[in-house]
């Protein structure tokens, strides 16, 4: 890692230079003062070789943290709000549930199950444990390269914790080159989607669940275990109308919920539970339940009632705005418990999930509040608070973060000079085989930078 | 035949690099060892070794504070194992081709991933009978190079009937070697005496 | 080289040095340094023959000066090891003095004057058993054993008949051993048969026994060879008194003195030398053969006044000359007119081949000494003369081989008289009338330089007196080392000995004798033996 050679003094530019372009007078002082504390870790040198002129954006970032200042009173408020609100209505729940499930909303609205405010704490931890995790990254393809492949690497990690601790650590790559393996083809035969760019990255996914399915099955029936994945159950990708519906058949039914109901089988005999781990969550489920709880409308119906010529002030529910989940839960949770567990009413998990109903809670770690979602079989099988305890565990041993995560992470990883490698690795076969290595004329103008 | 110990990871003429099979396990500082290159065997001196994080990037951190043994650290974060790999750098003082030994550096370096083994002790006595690889040794440049050369002719020591016949005609080699240099020499001397 | 027997241990190799100044020797690390002595032999292997040498000086070296400023922890014993012989090493210098070659005829030949060095590193070692004896030669009828190299127990031997072809010197401190040493000679004189021996024996030391410093008795030369020794006496008192019954008891004729005679007293009787003058002028008034029996008869009477005018002899030196010639009336051996011819005896005992130890009894003051050994002597020396010249090439006529010895040589050899006494010229004229001198002294620088170069072999104790040290030394090839040697000497029974009857000089302990066993060395065989050998010759005859 590169660092800048710190230097005193400044650059000898004169204070006025740096007026923010938004407000001006005092606050470009100001700025210029803050401005030349952030300077100082550049060169003269280094300031001159960069493309992006930092000096040119500095002034720009600083008006952007002021702006997050001067909202921060009001989250405030709106956070407190919510609170209120969560308390009055964890004693309404069946009243709640029913406006929920009544309303028409263009948010996303959590299903609640049994609670609204529970916090839980943690179980004791089991003395033997195992924890599988698996995380991917890909290489997409190369639309300026000779030959058309991509890549999809998986990392895997199983720990073994107790009497006889162990960690298998592994990564396994998969190139996809052949017609097939690019494309994702109508049976029917009326179309084909190229499996990149997005698509891609939910081939990925799916993918990693497969690689979690086929780890499960190694685990022994006594053991307690977690299968554990990054990010959210959810395909958003594969909701709506984004693509056709053979695609969604094959990554989805056929890809992703298939391997979810095959761990779901491994956990009828075993003692295996599935979650997935997000970090530092923007969700606002939670939060838009308590909308629908301040909605003067029964039911609900945003279009109807509330529609784009309603100024936001007018809303009720904008006394609410702005508050994401992990605000709240951050509020109500101790340290290392839980929330209770909420639905998820995504159109995606309630039209194709059936069993694997993604459901969710909020645990606080030590340093955050991360989102835990898990199938509906786990929450039916009792399985949330092994999830719970041992994501818990996870945490306290990974800094904070799943250790299991993390290395399986490290494992997935494809760096900037392991894409090149690969690159050359692949002009090299071709020109073995004496086929064409020509690129086009936009790669070439990228990878020389000339005058 | 010893056991192998560890692989070639790097190689040139005057010395290479090994990995460990076993994790913190390394041959101890001045041993001899040996490894081949086709038909010729290759000797060095083991001058360094080092446990570190296979991926360069990251580096290990301090897991132990409620801990109460080192091992109970590897037990809480079994996967420590895994991501750690202990090396060892050897320095080349001599080979072998057939029976004959030749105190000089080989005509080509070993080869990645060629086996390393630890020389036993009659190999040892036999390969120390000449002390002609001590200008090598004495010479190279690297950091404490006379850490490395005593802890070699300790090592040599003990695989000869009289430890100390050997040690002081070793050390009548270096003086000869030194003798315009007397802070090595009795650097060196200190650190031999039996 | 024969690989069979033991070689000497090996020391070092050479690293420099030139012929005349000695070579330099860098000893190896394993060599202790302190072992080194002066006076011990060594040997070079040379690329083409062998070296002998003799370490002459022993030095320090060190390979980096620094050493010496800030030394090496030597309390520890692994360094201080390690350090002998590499960082610091030690250095001998060796004289050079013979050349063994290896072919056939100088196998013969035996060990060369050296003329050339060693090549560059040529390996040194100490002289084995078998090297000394090479050089020295075995114990054989002319070889007789004299003692031992330094830290060796190979026994030197000394060339008698080259030894006796002419005069030689015994030198040393009084208590060094000289006395023993000549008696040891002396005895292989004897045994060798080489030559007779006339001992002219001041102090009784040599023909009976005596009490050596152990308060042990050891026999004298009479004891040992009692057919071939005769002691006569000048004072049978003293003889009976020890227990030994002379052969003879000699008178000295004062009819047989001579004006030169008292020349050489002049010293010792206090004589001025207008009194010395005047006994050539008594001699010629009175007589040759009368003047010292009417001299000392002379009256205190007025004629003598009359007389000494008639001479023209001061009065003054009349008195002293009476004075010191009084001193010799003391001596009862000195009669008018001996009843027998003394010189007459001895020469008969000379001629076959028995050997004659004279002593001197009470009179031992050097009065007796010089006046009673030069009578004698010349009148020896006389008659060897005329047999000599009337055998005119004639081995057989010729007479027996003699060797004189006398102690306190300096009276008879000092530059001041030994132009004019017999032993200088005995000494002058080496063996011309197959006469030779054993001198035996303890201050050589008192003697004559010329008579002192005239001397075959010397036989050096410890002498501490720096012109004693050069006279000695004086004409002898690579005299700076022996110097050396001879400097650190032990203060008893060990000796220099250099000269013609030795292939190179040796330092040697000399040989002790003593004890029955030595004896029996000898060829001593006491009574009882004898009366077995005799028995078993018997019995071989039948």
């Amino acid at each position: 890692m590169q660092r800048a050679k710190p230097f005193a003094g400044g650059l000898g530019v004169s204070p006025n230079f740096f007026f923010s372009p938004k407000t001006g007078g005092e606050r470009g002082f100001i700025n210029s003062f803050v401005i030349r504390k952030h300077l100082v870790l550049y060169s003269p040198q280094r300031v001159a070789e960069m493309s992006l002129d930092l000096n040119k954006v500095a002034g720009q970032i600083e008006g952007m943290a002021a702006d997050l200042k001067a909202e921060q009173k009001d989250k405030e408020a709106h956070l407190s709000h919510a609170l209120e609100i969560l308390r009055l209505k964890s004693n309404e729940l069946d009243s709640l549930r029913k406006r929920i499930e009544n309303s028409k909303t263009t948010w996303l609205v959590a299903g609640i199950t049994n609670e609204l405010t529970g916090s839980h704490k943690s179980r004791e931890c089991p003395s033997d444990f195992a924890v599988i995790a698996v995380d991917g990254s890909h290489i997409d393809v190369d639309r300026h390269s000779a030959a058309r492949c991509c890549l999809i690497n998986i990392g895997s990690v199983v720990l073994r914790y107790g009497e006889k601790p162990d960690a298998a650590l592994r990564s396994q790559p998969a190139l996809y080159a052949s017609r097939q393996d690019l494309t994702i083809a109508d049976p029917l035969g009326s179309g084909e989607q190229a499996l990149e760019r997005d698509l891609l990255g939910i081939k990925r996914a799916v993918a990693e669940a497969e690689a979690l399915a086929e780890l499960c099955e190694g685990i022994p029936p006594q053991l307690p275990a977690l299968a554990l994945l990054d990010g959210s159950l959810i395909m958003w990708g594969l909701g709506g109308q984004a693509y056709p519906d053979y695609v969604k058949r094959e990554l989805l039914e056929n890809g992703f919920l298939q391997a979810l109901n095959k761990i779901k089988e491994i956990s009828q005999k075993t003692r295996v539970a599935l979650a997935s781990y997000i970090s530092f969550p923007r969700s606002t489920d939670v939060v838009n339940a308590l909308r629908v709880a301040l909605c003067p409308y029964d039911p609900p119906d945003c279009d109807r009632n509330c529609s784009r010529s309603v100024p936001s002030s007018k809303k009720v529910c904008e006394a609410v705005d702005g508050v994401q989940d992990s605000a709240i839960f951050a509020r109500v949770l101790g340290p290392g418990e839980r929330s209770a567990t909420f639905i998820s009413r995504s159109s995606v998990v309630q039209k194709h999930y059936g069993d694997n109903e993604v459901r969710f809670f909020y645990l606080k770690g030590d340093e955050e509040i991360a989102r835990v979602e898990f199938p509906r079989w786990a929450e039916e099988r009792g399985l949330v608070d092994l999830i719970h305890t041992l994501i818990l565990d996870q945490c306290r041993r990974g800094q904070g973060y799943p250790v299991a995560l993390s290395e399986a992470h490290e494992q997935a990883v494809v760096t900037g000079s392991d894409r090149e490698q690969f690159q050359y690795l692949v002009e090299l076969a071709l020109s073995e085989k004496r086929l064409p290595t020509a690129t086009s004329a936009k790669s070439r103008s990228k990878k020389t930078r000339w005058i | 035949m010893s056991e192998k110990i560890g692989e070639v990871i790097e190689a040139s003429t005057g010395q290479f690099v090994a990995e460990c099979y076993e994790l913190h396990s390394p041959p101890p500082l001045g041993s001899l060892v040996k490894t081949s290159d086709s038909d010729v065997e290759i000797y060095g001196v083991v001058c360094n070794a080092a446990t570190e994080s296979v991926d360069p990037g990251r580096r290990p951190i301090a897991r132990g504070k409620e801990e109460a043994t080192e091992e109970g650290i590897y037990r809480q974060h079994p996967q420590l194992s895994k991501l750690l790999r202990t090396t060892f750098d050897i320095l080349v003082i001599g080979h072998a081709q057939g029976d004959e030994l030749y105190h000089y550096l080989p005509p080509h370096p070993s080869r990645v991933h060629s086996f390393v083994y630890l020389c036993e002790t009659d190999e040892v006595r036999r390969f120390t009978q000449s002390l002609d690889f001590l200008p090598i040794l004495l010479g190279t440049k690297a950091v404490a190079v006379d850490e490395i050369a005593s802890a070699c002719l300790r090592q040599a020591s003990c695989a000869h009937d009289d430890k100390r016949t050997f040690l002081v005609k070793a050390g009548k080699e270096v003086a000869v070697l030194l003798s315009g240099d007397l802070n090595r020499l009795n650097a060196i001397l200190r650190r031999i005496r039996a | 080289m024969n690989e069979a027997t033991p070689q000497g241990k090996r020391l070092g190799i050479v690293v420099g040095g030139s012929l005349t100044e000695g070579i330099n020797v860098k000893l190896d690390s394993a060599t202790p340094i302190e072992e080194m002595a002066v006076g011990r032999y060594v040997v070079i292997e040379g690329q083409k023959c062998r070296f002998f040498g003799m370490i002459s000086d022993v030095t320090l070296g060190a390979t980096n000066q620094q050493l010496t400023i800030t030394p090496p922890d030597v309390s520890d014993p692994f360094i201080a090891e390690v350090i002998a012989g590499t960082g610091t090493y030690g250095v001998i210098h060796v004289g050079l003095r013979l050349t063994l070659s290896g072919d056939a005829m100088s196998i013969l030949q035996g060990p060369q004057p050296v003329k050339t060095v060693p090549a560059h590193f040529s390996m040194v070692r100490e002289a084995s058993e078998a090297d000394i004896e090479r050089v020295f030669g075995q114990e054989d009828e002319k070889h007789f054993y004299v003692g031992t190299p330094l830290d060796m127990e190979t026994k030197v031997c000394l060339d008698i008949p080259e030894f006796v072809k002419r005069s030689n010197g015994i030198f040393g401190k009084s208590g060094t051993g000289k006395t023993f040493f000549t008696r040891l000679l002396l005895i292989g004189m004897v045994q060798k048969k080489a030559a007779a021996n006339l001992i002219f024996d001041m102090h009784n030391e040599y023909g009976w026994q005596v009490q050596s410093e152990e308060k042990r008795f050891v026999k004298g030369l009479k004891q040992l060879f009692p057919s071939k020794v005769a002691v006569f006496t000048l004072d049978e008192d003293s003889a009976r008194r020890r227990g030994l019954s002379a052969d003879y008891i000699v008178e000295i004729g004062s009819d047989e003195i001579e004006p030169e005679d008292i020349e050489l007293l002049r010293e010792t009787l206090n004589l001025t030398q207008p009194a010395v003058e005047a006994v050539y002028q008594f001699s010629r008034h009175f007589g040759e053969k009368r003047w010292l029996e009417t001299f000392l008869k002379l009256d205190e009477a007025a004629d003598i006044k009359d007389l000494l005018d008639k001479l023209s002899v001061h009065e003054s030196s009349y008195r002293n000359l009476r004075r010191g010639l009084a001193k010799l009336s003391r001596l009862h051996f000195l009669v008018p007119h001996a009843r027998e011819n003394s010189v007459q005896r001895i020469l008969e005992y000379l001629d076959r081949g028995i050997n004659v130890v004279l002593e001197f009894g009470r009179y031992d003051d050097l009065t007796a000494y010089v006046l009673v050994a030069n009578i004698l002597t010349r009148r020896i020396y006389d008659k060897y003369r005329e047999r000599k010249e009337a055998a005119r090439g004639d081995e057989k006529a010729e007479p027996y081989p003699l060797v004189i010895t006398i102690e306190e040589a300096h009276k008879f050899l000092n530059p001041a008289v030994s132009e004019q006494t017999i032993f200088g010229k005995i000494a002058r004229e080496m063996r011309k009338y197959n006469v030779t001198l054993l001198v035996i002294d303890q201050r050589p620088s008192g003697i004559d330089d010329e008579v002192m170069s005239q001397l075959g072999t010397k036989v050096a104790y410890l002498l501490d007196n720096e012109k004693d040290i050069d006279s000695v030394l004086m004409g002898t090839s690579g005299k700076s080392e022996l110097k050396t040697v001879l400097a650190k000497l032990e203060a008893r029974q060990q000796a220099l000995i250099f000269g013609h009857a030795l292939p190179m000089p040796v330092v040697v302990k000399t040989r002790e004798y003593g004890s029955a066993e030595s004896y029996r060395e000898f060829g001593f065989r006491d009574a009882a033996e004898l009366k077995r050998k005799a028995e078993e010759d018997i019995k071989g005859l039948f």
